[in-house]
């Protein structure tokens, strides 16, 4: 019943989800392609690579990739930063705790990253309520004194709401994975062989629990790099992140922008797919040495 | 004592993100440096639950997800099937992240022309079809790891003992599978439910959610309509969440199923 299938023979279902996720997928990647190299759309005339080349030779298409990854990186250290402290502080507890019907923890997971996005406007923007408390407080006279991290150049402001939103996950995520690779006996055995707690959490927590959520993590770093709604939101004009870069190109009413938007979009989709099948491929070969070792 | 703080701590970052979206909602003017605001309206709530307001949006809205929950669960849950027991089933988990990875704002874009000459593009049809991709492409992911040796065992001992074919997938594997599907299609519908980008550039300003209705408020700088429509965004997975224990087992979580 549950025999390995012959790859030869197209199981109806497969067949299914190749017509509903695999064929939209690579007609729209083929007609983005198209688009970007002049044989479709209104202002086609004919192949061309001039939309690729003034997209590649445009130091703003690197710096809102560059930046995007930034994003995505930075957005996914301090969610695992978090992450880990929480795990560390549920460690040193005796008895772990039930998890009660509604935590902080679980909070973000019923947030959508806009109405995110509009709370951390409304905490701390300028006028927001941690600015108010501070001038209540008498730290700060006007709103232009409160050092905002909403629209900041260094995407803090997006980093600060993407880590809230991914915290959450992280911590779940670390508390299954301890509990499948069974971090709990293991550091009990370094305490017996003598480790002190500083050396149980940075040596035997953080590798095993980082070592298994590998995958899971690289697809977190690829999402928040490819985010949309937050910086859209709490973002600076300037340097913007990939995803908001091409939207202006397509939310103006001037076609010659589309071209090279669409060579962006096909970039950055390549680009996605070749790290996602990098990393794949780079933990099939760690898996195949682990089971050779 | 310091339990007491950490209980206020938690107390306050669970409940003061709601309460101040709850509080712009009803604020008529909050002008700096005040604390609370000056002036109070009830005015955002009327316009929203009012019938030439947010009514057929939150409708729009719930039709929308519970279609690309119901879709995606139900072909999810037969897919995860012949996925899971399919010769290059690792290759087809790592295409199935692609709808993940490769930003929702590249998938609206690519996805415009196509849906334009199937005649879909700017219709709530379209928007469904968009993110019913990311919603089944989510749960066949999902609910891959259902098909495990255990469940196998279970089903070939019913087919040993003379079950039909229909009966080992009513009496077997749908009850065991149930509280799964629960979770597939909570989750599934709050891709929907929470999804800008695809309703934006596929809906193209035609087909307006509460996602983009939240968005136009605030562009025009009217918050309290903002904090309302958040705060219905956040009503439904609040109450998930409040009602039950969140489901843990989340699958962008698991990564790759083994």
């Amino acid at each position: 019943m549950y025999s390995i299938g012959d790859p030869r023979r197209i199981d109806p279902w497969i067949g299914v989800l190749v017509a509903l996720v695999g064929v939209p997928l690579s007609a729209g990647f083929l007609f983005m392609l198209a688009y970007s190299t002049g044989l479709v759309g209104l202002l086609a005339h004919g192949f061309t690579l001039a939309a690729w080349r003034r997209m590649l030779t445009d130091p703003h298409t690197w710096v809102a990739i560059g930046f995007s990854f930034w994003i995505g990186a930075a957005s996914l250290g301090a969610s695992l930063i978090c992450a880990f402290a929480v795990h560390a502080v549920r460690a040193a507890r005796p008895t772990a705790p039930t998890v009660p019907s509604l935590t902080p923890w679980h909070l973000p997971l019923a947030a959508p990253p806009l109405a995110a996005a509009l709370l951390a406007l409304d905490l701390f923007g300028n006028t927001g309520l941690v600015a108010r408390i501070a001038h209540a407080l008498g730290w700060l006279s006007r709103p232009q004194d409160f050092p905002s991290p909403i629209y900041a150049r260094s995407g803090l402001g997006i980093i600060l709401t993407q880590a809230a939103l991914v915290t959450p996950f992280l911590v779940l995520l670390f508390e299954r994975l301890a509990r499948n690779e069974r971090v709990a006996e293991l550091a009990d055995a370094a305490h017996t062989l003598g480790a002190s707690g500083t050396q149980v959490l940075l040596r035997v927590r953080l590798p095993v629990l980082l070592h298994a959520a590998m995958p899971a993590l690289s697809v977190y770093f690829l999402a928040l790099s490819g985010a949309f709604e937050v910086p859209l939101l709490v973002g600076a004009q300037y340097p913007p992140m990939f995803s908001v870069s091409i939207w202006r190109s397509f939310a103006r009413f001037d076609l010659s922008t589309r071209p090279v938007a669409f060579a962006l979009a096909s970039f950055y989709a390549l680009l996605s797919a070749a790290l996602l099948f990098a990393l794949f491929a780079a933990r099939r070969r760690r898996e195949s040495r682990e089971r050779t070792a | 004592m310091i339990r007491r703080v950490g209980s206020v701590l938690r107390w306050l970052v669970v409940w003061l993100p709601i309460g101040l979206l709850g509080l712009w909602s009803v604020t008529r003017r909050w002008p700096w440096p005040a604390l609370l605001p000056t002036q109070w309206q009830l005015s955002a709530w009327s316009d929203v639950l009012g019938t030439a307001g947010l009514g057929p949006t939150v409708l729009r809205s719930v039709a929308i997800s519970t279609t690309v929950a119901l879709g995606a669960s139900i072909a999810g849950f037969l897919t995860s099937r012949s996925a899971a027991r399919h010769a290059r089933r690792e290759g087809l988990y790592v295409f199935l992240h692609l709808p993940f990875v490769i930003s929702p704002v590249v998938l609206g874009v690519s996805l415009d022309y196509l849906f334009l000459r199937l005649g879909v593009a700017e219709r709530a049809a379209g928007v469904i079809l968009g993110q019913g991709i990311v919603a089944y492409a989510y749960a066949v992911i999902l609910l891959s790891g259902f098909w495990n040796e255990r469940i196998r065992a279970f089903a070939d001992g019913a087919a040993t003992l003379g079950a039909t074919g229909l009966q080992v997938w009513t009496r077997v594997l749908w009850p065991i599978a149930r509280p799964l599907l629960a979770v597939c299609l909570l989750q599934t519908f709050l891709i929907s439910w929470f999804d800008y980008a695809l309703v934006l550039l596929i809906g193209g300003g035609r087909v307006v959610t509460l996602t983009t209705a939240l968005y136009q408020y605030f562009a025009s700088g009217d918050v309290r309509l903002a904090a309302a429509c958040a705060l219905l965004l956040v009503a439904p997975p609040l109450l998930a969440l409040a009602l039950h224990r969140y489901p843990r087992s989340t699958t962008l979580i698991d990564g790759w199923p083994h």
